[in-house]
């Protein structure tokens, strides 16, 4: 167990803990976006576990949730569309905390990373990871009205 | 004006080609002949669905 | 050698998937679902099988919650129509 492995634990423990409670009990509007933040949470993990195991083929799994996590969120934002209208969900505090978080931890993987073709790799997860999480937050707090056909 | 729309399809068809062949010169470990032939291949199929797909929504 | 690792992504499938028995409205169930999916991928990396964490992410973040929502949706329009035809 080093640092990174710690680190890992931490944020699973507590973050990912979190949200499972979250999407388990409480209004609508509190669920969907713990769905939308257990995504956000686990790739940062899954980030810190691929430092931790000194295995840079797993940064492909925390590449392939950031794109798949968002998605995932705007599949019930659109198709929980009537249900959320009426009570929207607006916890922006705490979108960008783990938007902070996401980014805390991409920087220090890429401070260990060094530079290389790896550390591009990262940046691009960092802005795939942070980008998504705005962009499905702001999906469920009604921000895309164009898209929404009654 | 067929021939101009033609030379900004075919520039923006490069232009989407260079981008993906970038990405994917990240995104793989080891780079070797191989991987550089699938990678520009694959990026040239990504790029003809990329200005197609930019056509149909042409929001952009 | 990462024992609490491990046990803390067991700790939360267990957590998940108990909470998906319990919930019972099936868009809810749908919500709890997905963050299962995640979890379970990241129990998969910690046992040290990407590949198949790699599968779990594919299917189980957006396929499986958009099959059990389009299914719900389906399952709810008549219901609502006939309540407006009255």
């Amino acid at each position: 167990m080093n640092g990174w492995t710690v680190a890992a634990t931490a944020a699973l423990a507590v973050g990912v803990g979190a949200t499972v409670w979250g999407v388990a009990t409480g209004p609508l509007r509190r669920r969907v976006v713990a769905q939308n933040l257990s995504t956000s949470l686990a790739c940062p993990a899954l980030l810190l576990l691929s430092e931790g195991y000194d295995r840079p083929s797993y940064v492909d799994l925390a590449l392939l949730l950031a794109l798949l996590g968002p998605v995932g969120t705007l599949v019930f934002a659109r198709l929980l569309v009537e249900d959320l209208a009426a009570d929207p969900p607006r916890t922006w505090g705490l979108t960008y905390a783990v938007a902070a978080f996401g980014a805390a931890v991409v920087i220090a993987v890429c401070v260990a990373a060094g530079p290389s073709r790896a550390l591009v790799k990262l940046l691009v997860v960092g802005a795939l990871l942070i980008g998504g999480n705005l962009t499905a937050s702001r999906a469920l707090s009604g921000g895309f009205a164009g898209s929404r056909r009654g | 004006m067929n021939r101009r729309t033609t030379l900004l399809g075919a520039a923006e068809i490069l232009a989407w080609w260079a981008a993906l062949a970038l990405l994917w010169l990240v995104f793989i470990s080891a780079v070797d002949a191989l991987e550089l032939v699938v990678g520009t291949s694959a990026a040239l199929v990504g790029a003809f669905a990329a200005w197609g797909t930019r056509r149909a929504v042409s929001g952009w | 050698m990462d024992d609490p690792l491990i046990v803390v992504a067991l700790l939360l499938v267990a957590g998940s998937a108990t909470a998906a028995v319990a919930v019972r409205d099936p868009a809810r169930q749908a919500l709890v679902l997905a963050v299962l999916g995640t979890v379970l991928a990241v129990l998969f990396t910690v046992l040290q099988a990407p590949d198949v964490a790699l599968s779990q992410l594919a299917v189980g973040s957006a396929l499986t919650p958009l099959l059990i929502m389009l299914s719900v949706r389906k399952v709810r329009r008549p219901k609502r129509r006939e309540e407006t035809e009255r």
